[in-house]
């Protein structure tokens, strides 16, 4: 026996070609838009392993930094007591950095570099050497001889593995100077970074320039991105106000707005292509429906007369549609879903842009992934272009006088 | 007795473009439960008008329309179409069923409409198709069946609803006459053995023989 969710079914079926193509259609922008959200998701989710692995989720900073120039007022006093006093509050593997603008020397070169003395936990040192190390090793904790330099930068002094190199920091309040031996080549995305880096061990890098002293605090949380905003919020302002005067506690948002902002647009950029596949599908979803009403007016004259109200005609179209549009999702959602799990493994994107990509932060490999909001959309979607592609021939149907529609030859 | 239809002084006139048309010119007619009533005339005469106004199909130029003692020929498209759902039945000449249900589902089609339950729908289908002699082609497709069985079908479409009274705008046009014969002895033995009242049209004068009141038409009125 019938209702009219099955009639609506089996009418739609009786042009099967043109319905298939119409469905089709709305397959291929449900299937558009799950891939491409899936593919932002992965983008986002890269860049943001990127910058939060290096620069953490949080950083402590002297409060106003960005306004200061001179190397003395960015310094952050007693720097262990400060990390210290986080250690008791959290949870997140904490990296202390005191960065120096210094000259560093070879026999007979010399160069302007941002030295970085660095102390970071077993787990980010390891990952930090898996992705920039490619010779020989890091300086370790607390030693206060090695350093470890831009592959490029060793390049241009003229320096290898196990030679001498001189760093000179004057005007600070360490020792000003130093010799150190070269352990570690390191290389870096971007290469005007690459030209500039040196790193030792934080020991050194105070002993040589700000004794106790750092210019920055990360704290690295296991968040994921899709749950980091809601718990960063909670936990940002608590540790804030922990912190002693003159400091600053800025999450990654803050401390690199344009790549922030980038995710604010992007997402709403696919919506609107999105908006654009499902309206071109919705067109030929009002086509079908109308030319279906248009040659069943006879068939819907009888189904009048015989005491359907304009509230069950109007169903009757509107199911047509929506069944029409589902029927396609459910086909383009099912292709969409089963690309996202074969891509999820990941795929390199090099060929796409090169090694510039890297520059502006973008991950070299992307691993789709659905985001929480994403299935919802593409049905939102679906469902809207169903309602509206059936609106117009729905009022048409409404309006269908019996007797003329009986009479009606098309 | 109260008639279960009454029409008076009704006219209709068609306006197509600045053309006039008059289809009926002072109709009265009362129709009396478990009568059948045949409506004879020419082509143009106005038979199927009146069989639309009558059944809330349309609306008169003037005069009124009587239905179960209600007056219908002011109400709304909404309130019609409610009183058709539940007190007019139609059995039309052509193009009476839906092509994608069966027999069986089209003769429950108006119990849809009225949102019965499923085995209501279906039990109450199923006799009124047994009493047209269907009950075997129960399920199969109208163009499965010939131009006799889908009029018998469209028959107990209107049966299985109970309304107050069934009309039938030359049911038998496109059947054979034997066929359509047949059919009229269908309506007759409903009409006698359940008190169904009939209304239909025809201008075929062998199918008036059976009938106990002949209505006919001319240019719009009824003739003496
Ligand atoms: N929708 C309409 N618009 C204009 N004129 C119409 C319309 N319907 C009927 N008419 C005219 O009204 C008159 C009566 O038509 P009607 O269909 O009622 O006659 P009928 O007796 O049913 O004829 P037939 O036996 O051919 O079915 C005819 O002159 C017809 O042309
Ligand atoms: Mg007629």
């Amino acid at each position: 026996m019938f209702n009219l969710f099955s009639l609506s079914w089996r009418n739609i079926w009786r042009h099967r070609g043109r319905s298939l193509m119409t469905a089709g259609a709305v397959g291929l922008a449900v299937f558009f838009t799950l891939v491409y959200l899936s593919f932002l998701g992965a983008m986002e989710n890269g860049i943001y392993n990127n910058l939060t692995a290096s620069v953490g989720h949080l950083q402590v900073r002297v409060e106003g930094y960005r306004e200061k120039r001179e190397f003395r007022d960015l310094l952050i006093p007693n720097a262990a007591q400060v990390e210290a006093r986080l250690a008791t509050q959290t949870q997140a593997s904490r990296v202390v950095a005191l960065e120096i603008p210094a000259l560093v020397a070879g026999e007979t070169r010399s160069r302007g570099v941002l030295l970085i003395g660095d102390q970071r936990p077993p787990e980010l040192r390891e990952r930090f050497v898996k992705q920039s190390l490619v010779e020989g090793r890091l300086p370790e904790a607390g030693d206060l001889d090695s350093i470890a330099l831009g592959a490029s930068l060793a390049r241009a002094l003229k320096v290898r593995l196990g030679d001498a190199v001189y760093v000179y920091a004057p005007g600070t309040e360490g020792r000003g100077a130093g010799a150190y031996r070269l352990v570690g080549l390191l290389r870096f995305p971007d290469p005007a970074i690459e030209a500039r880096s040196a790193y030792l061990a934080l020991a050194a890098a105070q002993e040589l320039a700000a004794p106790g002293s750092a210019t920055r605090i990360e704290l690295h949380f296991p968040f994921t991105r899709y749950s980091q905003d809601a718990q960063l919020d909670t936990v940002q302002p608590a540790l804030a106000a922990s912190l002693g005067p003159g400091l600053s506690l800025e999450s990654w948002r803050e401390a690199s707005p344009a790549i922030a902002q980038i995710f604010n647009l992007l997402t709403p950029l696919v919506l609107i292509f999105a908006a654009i596949f499902f309206g071109l599908a919705g067109l030929l979803v009002v086509n079908t429906i109308y030319l279906g009403l248009l040659e069943r007016t006879r068939e819907f004259g009888v189904i009048v007369a015989l005491g359907a109200g304009p509230g069950q005609v109007t169903r009757m179209v509107v199911l047509e549609s929506l069944l029409l549009c589902s029927s396609g999702a459910l086909v383009g959602g099912l292709l969409g879903l089963l690309t996202i799990a074969a891509l999820s493994g990941g795929f390199s994107l090099e060929a796409l842009y090169g090694e510039v990509g890297s520059v502006f932060g973008l991950p070299e490999k992307v691993y789709l992934s659905l985001r929480a909001w994403d299935i919802p959309i593409t049905l939102a979607y679906t469902l809207l272009t169903g309602l509206l592609a059936a609106w117009w021939p729905a009022r048409v149907a409404a309006r269908l006088e019996p007797v003329e529609a009986m009479r009606f030859t098309a | 007795m109260t008639p279960v239809l009454q029409v008076k002084e009704l006219t209709k006139v068609y306006r197509v473009d600045t053309v006039e048309t008059p289809a009926l010119r002072g109709v009265s007619l009362e129709v009396h439960p478990g009568e059948f009533i045949a409506l004879a005339g020419p082509s143009g005469s106005g038979k199927s008008t009146l069989l639309h106004l009558m059944g809330g199909l349309d609306k008169p130029t003037s005069g009124e329309v009587w239905l179960g003692g209600q007056r219908i020929d002011g109400l709304s498209k909404a309130q019609l179409s409610n009183l058709r759902l539940w007190n007019v039945g139609f059995v039309f000449q052509a193009y009476n069923l839906i092509p994608v249900l069966t027999a069986l589902e089209n003769a429950a089609f108006v119990l849809e409409l009225r949102d019965e339950p499923r085995e209501v729908r279906e039990s109450k289908a199923l006799q009124a198709l047994e009493t047209l002699g269907m009950k075997d082609l129960a399920h199969r497709r109208p163009n499965q069946l010939s131009g006799g069985q889908q009029q018998r079908v469209a028959v107990a479409r209107a049966l299985a609803a109970r309304p107050k009274i069934i009309l039938a705008d030359e049911p038998t046009a496109n059947l054979d006459s034997k066929t359509g014969l047949a059919l009229i002895e269908h309506m007759r033995t409903l009409n006698r053995e359940q008190g169904v009242t009939f209304v239909f049209s025809t201008h075929d004068p062998r199918l008036l023989e059976r009938v106990d009141r002949i209505v006919r038409l001319e240019d719009g009125q009824i003739a003496a």
